[in-house]
């Protein structure tokens, strides 16, 4: 059994080689396709992701797994790229290390961001779409279905997902931290310039009731309210807004505070009748008195705020590596043991096979020299009676190999299960060739 | 005896708040963790709901009729909230809500096996008596549980709104409810727990009129419980009132529901267990204590 893992991802290739081998739907099912035409009789996933693009492929006994090159030449004829300039960015995994390097991925450990939670998705993805098109087998489908479970492991049982990595984000979590529902709150926006677009574009994705918009020039404020599908608003009547709105996200340039702490407690007192307020003060130098957060029903969070919690989430996440990494191995180990008694248990099955057969068609010829007046069908219905004692014969310690191979590998230390050489012993089979310790 | 079996349903629900408090600890959050939540109060649960039928059944009328039994049903009740809390909390986090909620049924129930008063003064009422003992019963135990909710749900505002204020991030990725669903489930608890309060109150008081007039035994206007009973419902009036003032949003009004929880332990609970009380046993916690003074004889006016 040889595994292979083989591509490009963000350390090893710039964006744009990422992008040309990137294949999604229909054409990563046609590749899949043409890919089983170069490794014939393997088993075929392909991951790709807008930060990586990899080949997984799988031999088992008796099948040829195509050299690196050969693969590399194919992924660069398919989508058109020089196999040159492919060859230098491409990085690739053998045997035991496939597995680890996928688990790894699939843990988000690989990831640009570390943590992110798409990978699982796109790894689920991936295997299903080879499942689909028949290009996964055993192989595969032990490996990948425990890349998953490790994937979700590694979530709930560190913190490695936990937190937003981008103020954007973290503005958002906030507000959820805040508000329940959002289709009854009144989003405010003051300030239309490039942070003022970037804020609307993330607070429509919760989906509010109504979005007001306001900028000093009234004209960008109608532009910009009319792209995000909500109402501008004169800067001159700013109180108005501030007494309707829930959430207040300001990015204005200007050099004074837009809103003092006299004019604010005002209105959070008399228009707005102590209603719970969320203000983003995007904006350097600040537009809020920062006072303003201390009035009760307020919070405040200014840019510095925003971003000293994206650090802490990240220290938070890099200090989660070791602890996913120590899942991760265990979890590898378990599945090379695995592997290894599939491939054992795999060898001995053949050899059963072949043990039964050579005794079948050694028996059959004798009786049947023995009786040469026999019909043509007296020598078939001769032919179906030896099949079908062998199998009946071979039915239950076939059984029982399958079941040794899915049992505890781990428990076992990776030596082969007893029952394997009880079964061997048994049937008088020989010792298979293949190198220790060794997936393949 | 009873105290053997309170320990059973008790320990079983003791169980499970440390099995929801295990799941706080990043590696133990897998799903699994939160179903052998759900299973140990649903233990608890059974064997509880079994062991309180049994005792309606030997008093032949709805287990609240002593503050041992009033105590288990309030506990009953709080594991059955806590039980949905955890199955609805969100998959592969704990309940944060959840373990609140089965706390306080700990302690309930904890402070019923301890010190709760097994006996009742009703033995000689009339039927009709028994009946309105027993609605009074239901209406304070239903009260004080939406309280203890209203409790919990106000202290996971504070400790939300507090986090925020510091511009802390989230605790060890143990998320909160947000201010806005804290602050709604709170004034859902405090809305419903006004009216059974008002209820259980009022008929608190027509029983000691009814007592008195039946010339049985009857508590005096002045006996502690009842006092601290009325003071208790002002409280409560006041922060109903103050829940739906535009001023006194937020922060103020979970302060005052603390003050309330308060006071309602102490009203239900350190009255009936330090003042010499002749309460009967039909409210929360309290009940006829042996050698007690404070009951108004056959024929005496209550002041």
């Amino acid at each position: 059994m040889r595994l292979l893992a083989l591509g490009v991802d963000h350390r090893s290739a710039p964006t744009g080689l990422r992008e040309a081998l990137a294949m999604e739907g229909e054409r990563q099912r046609e590749a899949l396709g043409s890919l089983r035409g170069v490794a014939v009789g393997c088993e075929c996933v392909i991951l790709s992701t807008c930060n990586r693009v990899e080949l997984y492929v799988a031999a088992d006994e008796g099948v040829v797994l195509p050299e690196v090159e050969e693969l590399g030449r194919w992924l660069a004829e398919f989508h058109g790229v020089d196999a040159g300039v492919l060859a230098g960015h491409l990085v690739a995994h053998h045997d035991e290390a496939v597995v680890g390097h996928l688990f790894r991925v699939a843990a988000s450990l690989e990831s640009l961001v570390l943590g992110e939670g798409q990978i699982l998705g796109q790894v689920r993805d991936a295997y299903r779409v080879a499942v689909e098109c028949g290009a996964c087998g055993p192989i595969w489908h032990g490996v990948f279905q425990r890349a998953l479970r490790v994937g979700k492991l590694v979530r709930e049982q560190t913190g490695l997902g936990a937190g937003r990595l981008s103020v954007a984000s973290v503005a958002v979590e906030l507000a959820r931290d805040v508000f329940d529902r959002f289709d009854d709150k009144t989003v405010l926006v003051i300030g239309v310039g490039k942070m003022g677009e970037l804020a609307l574009r993330h607070l429509k994705a919760l989906g509010p009731g109504r979005v007001l918009v306001t900028n000093r020039g009234f004209e960008r404020a109608m532009e910009s309210a009319e792209r995000h599908g909500g109402e501008a608003v004169p800067f001159e009547r700013l109180d108005e807004a501030l007494g309707e709105a829930d959430l207040v996200v300001s990015t204005t340039a200007s050099d004074e505070p837009v809103v003092g702490w006299e004019r604010y407690s005002r209105l959070q007192r008399t228009v707005r009748r102590g209603r719970l307020a969320l203000i983003l003060d995007l904006a350097v130098p600040r537009d809020f008195d920062p006072r303003v957060g201390d009035l009760d029903q307020v919070l405040l969070y200014n840019v510095d705020d925003l971003r000293g919690q994206v650090e802490r989430n990240a220290r938070q996440r890099r200090s989660q590596v070791d602890p996913a990494m120590e899942l991760v191995e265990r979890e590898v180990a378990a599945a090379i043991v695995e592997l290894r008694h599939q491939r054992q248990a795999g060898v001995l099955l053949r050899q059963l096979g072949d043990y039964g057969d050579a005794i079948a068609e050694r028996e059959l010829e004798r009786f049947l020299a023995a009786c040469p007046d026999l019909t043509e069908a007296q020598r078939r219905a001769a032919e179906r009676l030896v099949h079908r004692l062998k199998n009946q014969f071979l039915h239950h310690p076939r059984q029982a190999v399958r079941t040794a191979a899915e049992g505890d590998g781990v428990r076992l230390g990776g030596q082969p299960h007893p029952l394997l050489a009880a079964v061997r012993h048994l049937f008088g089979l020989g010792e298979p060739e293949g190198r220790p310790g060794h997936p393949g | 005896m009873d105290r053997l079996t309170v320990v059973c349903f008790g320990g079983t629900y003791a169980l499970a708040l440390g099995s929801e408090l295990l799941r706080f600890v990043p590696g133990l959050r897998g799903r699994w963790w939160g179903w052998l939540t759900a299973v140990l109060i649903g233990l608890g649960l059974l064997v509880q709901t079994a062991y309180l039928a049994n005792r309606g059944r030997e008093v032949g009328s709805l287990p609240v009729t002593t503050s041992f039994e009033s105590l288990l049903a309030m506990g009953w009740v709080l594991a059955a909230i806590a039980l949905y809390l955890v199955v609805r909390a969100e998959p592969g986090r704990p309940s944060v809500a959840g373990a609140a909620v089965l706390g306080l049924a700990v302690a309930v129930l904890t402070v019923a096996g301890l010190w709760a008063p097994r006996t009742s003064a009703r033995a000689d009422w009339s039927n009709v008596l028994t009946f309105w003992g027993a609605a009074h019963g239901i209406f304070l135990v239903l009260g004080a549980v939406s309280t203890c909710l209203g409790f919990v749900f106000g202290v996971m505002y504070l400790v939300q709104a507090g986090r925020l204020k510091r511009k802390e991030g989230v605790w060890r990725g143990v998320k909160l409810p947000s201010l806005e669903q804290s602050e709604r489930w709170h004034r859902a608890a405090i809305t419903v727990a006004f009216p059974f309060l008002t209820a259980g109150v009022l008929i608190g008081l027509g029983l000691v009129v009814a007592t008195q007039r039946a010339g049985q035994a009857a508590l005096r206007w002045t006996d502690p419980k009842v006092v601290s009973t009325v003071a208790l419902w002002l409280v409560f009036a006041g922060l109903l009132h103050a829940r739906y003032r535009a001023d006194w949003r937020g922060r103020r009004v979970m302060l005052l529901t603390v003050v309330a929880f308060v006071f309602m332990a102490f009203a239900m609970g350190v009255v009936g267990l330090v003042l010499p009380t002749g309460h009967g046993g039909l409210a929360v916690l309290g009940g006829v204590r042996e050698g007690s003074e404070a009951v108004v004889g056959p024929g005496e006016a209550a002041p």
